[in-house]
């Protein structure tokens, strides 16, 4: 293999300088201490339930210190290669991945579900899911050095995103009246999950291409100045189609999810507040069109609006998530003694996937939520970041959306947790149970990482000239 | 800056603005996720926890042993036992007090005392955020109380012996405590098949489609027309008020006897003691034969105002204050012109012997009763004697409710009432309600119903009569006169309480 075609398969050449990441050991330690205290806490709270005893003893060491060992390992990975990437990511997720953990081993390990599951226990699975994520990590973190290959084909990634949509039309298994899971064989997955990184990689490209004409003014709609009808078409139509198909698929967590992203990213790369204007009507009348026309959306948005009018029916999850938070109060009951279970079952059914906001609310109280919230907001900060000193629009773009990925996401279920919003059944990132979901987060986290990258390769030339507009954004970088 | 048209290629605004834009944004909209969790974990915190629906309070309430209910004499009428799973189910010794103790089911909640109770039998309090803090720690967190009652299981069982297959109620009560010795509803139920896990469905399904309606405790929550039994609430308002005396006689009485008592074109009519012939009749001879001519008179005598306001004096026209939800008793519909809210001077008349739009409750009826009994100071009535547990024990002991009349008006009312059960005439009308040996007093009633039903059978009483120590009401639905059906149940009821006590 020669040089050339090794940087350009993506792979590192000459010889490898360790570079310490003292911020980031920082940080892991800190995350290992806190991780260790909660489990402690767990553990003493269980034995003080069961015998009245107290013991200060973590509840299963053995998956703490496998999951604090793999962060160490991913830590000294990065050491090791000597990139010069971001230090304070792979610490937060870390944190939000262990609590995830502990409140896997806090809930009732039959809730996994299949036979599989049930043989490791819900703990024991996620613990598995939390080791390939945070291996994803580290690899995408060290191994991708050319974004070549992702702004190159982005209509090839946009027709692999819409074939991982047809596979769930074909494969797909309902549950809970959506259409999300595949089962080919003995491996299942959430292709949405995956979808939504794919959805980024096509905007940013496309986005990042033809932002120069996407600003011009030569479509006009009333007082809105948009731009020429020929170039905003073909990200609509691919916009609709991942859209539809998500209605179709009465996914409405992802479709808001996809739809926040489209128009954050659309007017960051034009900086046209007519695309947010026009997506916000978009937006206000397709929600007025799915209340009408689909029965499981009316639903969904009558038990927002009075849970309480139904409370051990349709609103039950909602008004258990709440009344949840609320004995949590400020400090919480303490990991272990909330959530109380009547005849052997939680209160809340899908507390593992689409509740543990509110499991957190309760045990850990609202300093407990606010500090989930604030790290969430570090990782975005952090992304954001990233993408104010990217080299290029394409780079700039891509850590944005990967960014917001994870934002939103975390916004939309909180909120919907929260009965801010009308509840869907997406996933929290990082700390929600399932392998899909963190796997697909663990893609965004490992492309952020190598995007921060400030020594990488100088990227390609661009199609156009840019003379002006490349001195612009330096200035606006510095 | 924004792109241009010609000249040269168009420029973008700086990505790094559009990014800090979006920081800001998202910054916003995660203090406004947090300001949510605010509001829900410290602002509604305290109406949200406590609810019916908080599974603290349902898993406590399926795992707590639920305090023993028991009666006066330490008979047990409501216990635990546990199922395989190691949770406890409830078990009812007796069928007879099943409207009145009610059930704990897993699937249906609670009934009875078991609901009016459920705060102390389970010992669940609300919460306490400080109490909650310490109660984690310690190993059994809830205090259940026992509950002992006045009510007497003896007495309970041969009260709905009595009652048969007939649908109706007894009230027994001790008119100088206000202590419930009795309170039977007919037909009762099997609240242990109910409460067990492996029966509730077909139990509870087979009970709420009988037509009888088991599930109605008739003692507080039927309400029947009261027939005669209601002319002692008219004698209360009359004699109390001062509207006539005991000697007061009316001329249109007698003559009125054959053809009816015209009021405003409609006629009261009587005619079931012919043997008064034109006797003009006295205050205690009229109830001693039961005389509706007589209290339509002192009914309009006394005036609408009047005997709405007396009768709410022994309870009627509001829920009685009680262990179990009643409904109120009533004189009226309410809302008419003519005066204490009857419609016109008809109704009123046809209330003052206990039809027009008048109802009342077994209990409402047995109050009247206690009230004359214990010299016109009304016991306020309570089932509940004694709550105890782990943190001691509270005694709930008698209370004067009210003062209805003055013991002189107490004193002619039960001399009347003496008349009608030990009378020449009277004890044509109430057969069967004399405690042998013992002076009784009481008043029966043939509740006459619209349409081609029975009439409700009634009595209600006391014994014995000069030293009162138990009072009575009896309705049997449809029973037909009260002679015939109430006044013996009465009686031997009675008999029995005062030969238990050792009178």
């Amino acid at each position: 293999m020669t040089t050339a075609s090794a940087v350009r398969a993506g792979l590192r050449v000459g010889p490898i300088r360790p570079r310490f990441r003292r911020r980031e050991l920082g940080l892991l330690v800190v995350v290992g201490l806190a991780l260790v205290a909660g489990s402690v806490s767990l553990g003493a709270t269980r034995a003080v339930l069961a015998d009245g005893t107290l013991v200060l003893a973590p509840v299963d060491p053995f998956r703490l210190i496998v999951y604090l060992a793999a962060l160490g390992c991913a830590h000294l990975a990065q050491v090791l290669a000597g990139r010069r990437t971001d230090q304070v990511l792979l610490p937060a997720v870390g944190l939000l991945g262990g609590i995830g953990l502990l409140l896997m081993e806090r809930l009732p390990q039959g809730l996994a579900g299949s036979a599989f599951g049930n043989s490791l226990g819900l703990a024991g699975v996620q613990l598995l899911w939390l080791l390939i994520a945070i291996t994803v990590i580290t690899v995408l973190a060290i191994v991708v050095r050319s974004d070549t290959w992702l702004r190159r084909y982005k209509y090839t990634w946009a027709a692999v995103g819409i074939g991982l949509l047809l596979l769930t039309f074909v494969f797909g298994e309902e549950a809970n009246g959506a259409l999300l899971t595949v089962r080919i064989g003995p491996v299942s997955g959430q292709p949405t999950e995956l979808l939504k990184v794919i959805l980024v990689i096509f905007l940013a490209g496309y986005l990042s291409e033809f932002r120069p004409l996407l600003v011009e003014e030569s479509t006009r709609l009333g007082p809105l100045r948009l731009p020429p009808l020929p170039y905003i078409l073909p990200m609509l139509v691919m916009w609709a189609i991942a859209f539809g198909i998500v209605v179709i698929q009465r996914d409405l967590g992802a479709a808001l999810l996809f739809f926040a992203v489209f128009l954050a990213l659309a007017y960051v790369a034009t900086a046209r507040a007519g695309y947010v204007i026009v997506g916000l009507v978009l937006l206000v009348i397709g929600a007025i069109a799915a209340y009408q026309l689909f029965g499981h959306v009316r639903i969904r948005v009558d038990v927002w609006r009075d849970p309480f009018a139904d409370p051990s029916g349709a609103g039950y999850q909602v008004v258990q998530a709440l009344i949840a938070f609320a004995r949590g109060g400020l400090l919480g009951t303490g990991l272990g003694a909330g959530l109380p279970a009547v005849g052997g079952r939680l209160p809340i059914p899908a507390i593992h996937t689409d509740f543990p906001l509110a499991a957190l609310g309760e045990e850990l109280g609202l300093i407990g939520v606010t500090a989930i919230l604030g790290i969430y907001l570090v990782i975005i900060e952090r992304g954001l970041r990233i993408a104010a000193s990217a080299a290029d629009d394409f780079r700039a773009l891509l850590a944005t959306g990967l960014a917001l990925v994870v934002g939103v996401q975390a916004f939309i279920i909180a909120a919907g947790n929260l009965k801010l919003i009308p509840l869907t059944g997406i996933t929290l990132p990082f700390i929600s149970y399932g392998g899909s979901s963190l796997l697909a987060n663990a893609v965004v986290v490992g492309l952020l990482l190598a995007l921060s990258d400030r020594g990488v390769e100088p990227p390609p030339p661009p199609r156009r000239s840019h003379g002006r507009f490349d001195r612009l954004l330096r200035r606006s970088v510095a | 800056m924004t792109g241009r048209r010609g000249g040269g290629p168009p420029v973008a605004t700086p990505i790094g603005r559009g990014v800090v834009r979006l920081g800001i944004v998202l910054l916003v909209s995660f203090a406004v996720l947090a300001a949510g969790a605010g509001y829900w974990q410290v602002v509604r915190s305290a109406d949200l926890v406590g609810r019916p629906d908080d599974p603290l309070l349902i898993a406590a309430a399926r795992n707590v042993v639920r305090g023993v209910i028991r009666d006066r004499d330490g008979h047990v009428l409501a216990t635990s036992k546990k199922d395989a799973n190691g949770e406890p189910y409830r078990v009812y010794p007796s069928r007879s007090v099943a409207p009145v103790v009610g059930y704990a089911s897993r699937l249906y909640g609670t009934a009875g005392l078991e609901r009016a109770y459920d705060a102390e039998l389970t010992g669940i309090r609300p919460p306490d955020p400080i109490d909650e803090l310490l109660a984690k720690f310690s190993a059994n967190r809830y205090r259940p109380q026992d509950l002992t009652l006045s009510l007497s299981l003896d007495l309970q069982r041969e009260a709905v012996r009595l009652l048969g297959a007939n649908r109706g109620s007894v009230v027994m009560l001790d008119p100088r405590s206000g202590e419930v010795l009795a309170m039977a509803s007919t037909p009762t139920y099997d609240a242990s098949a109910i409460a067990n896990p492996d029966t509730a469905k077909a139990a509870f399904a087979s009970v709420s489609n009988d037509p009888d309606k088991p599930f109605l405790d008739r003692a507080v929550q039927g309400r029947y027309v009261p027939g005669s039994v209601f002319k002692i609430v008219t004698s209360i308002a009359a004699l109390g008020s001062g509207a006539i005396t005991p000697a007061t006689r009316y001329a249109r009485q007698p003559p009125a006897e054959k053809n009816g008592l015209l009021v405003s074109g409609y006629r009261v009519r009587d005619g079931h003691h012919p043997f008064t012939g034109s006797r003009q009749l006295a205050y205690a001879e009229a109830v001693e034969v039961s005389c509706n001519i007589y209290f339509a008179l002192t009914g309009l005598e006394t005036g609408g105002d009047a005997l709405t306001s007396w009768a709410a004096k022994v309870g009627f026209g509001a829920p009685i204050p009680f262990d179990l939800p009643t409904v109120a008793s009533q004189v009226t519909n309410g809302g008419g012109s003519y005066g204490g809210g009857f419609s016109d001077d008809v109704e009123l008349a046809n209330a003052a012997y206990g039809q027009g739009e008048t109802l009342a409750t077994p209990l409402q009826m047995a109050l009247v009763a206690a009230a004359v009994a214990n010299r016109g100071t009304l016991m306020k009535p309570h089932l509940v004697t004694r709550l105890s547990g782990a943190d001691g024990a509270t005694t709930i002991g008698p209370e004067v409710w009210r003062q209805v009349v003055s013991p002189d008006v107490a004193a002619e009312i039960n001399a009347a009432m003496v008349r009608a059960v030990e009378g020449q005439e009277g004890r044509l009308f109430t057969a069967g309600a004399k405690v042998p040996g013992v002076p009784t007093a009481g008043k029966s009633g043939t509740a006459q119903l619209t349409g081609s039903a029975a009439p409700h059978s009634w009595f209600i009483g006391f014994a014995p009569a000069n030293d009162p120590q138990i009072a009575i009401a009896v309705l049997v639905e449809s029973g037909g006169s009260g002679t015939t059906r109430a006044s013996p149940i009465a009686g031997r009821l009675m008999a029995r309480y005062l030969a238990s006590v050792g009178k």
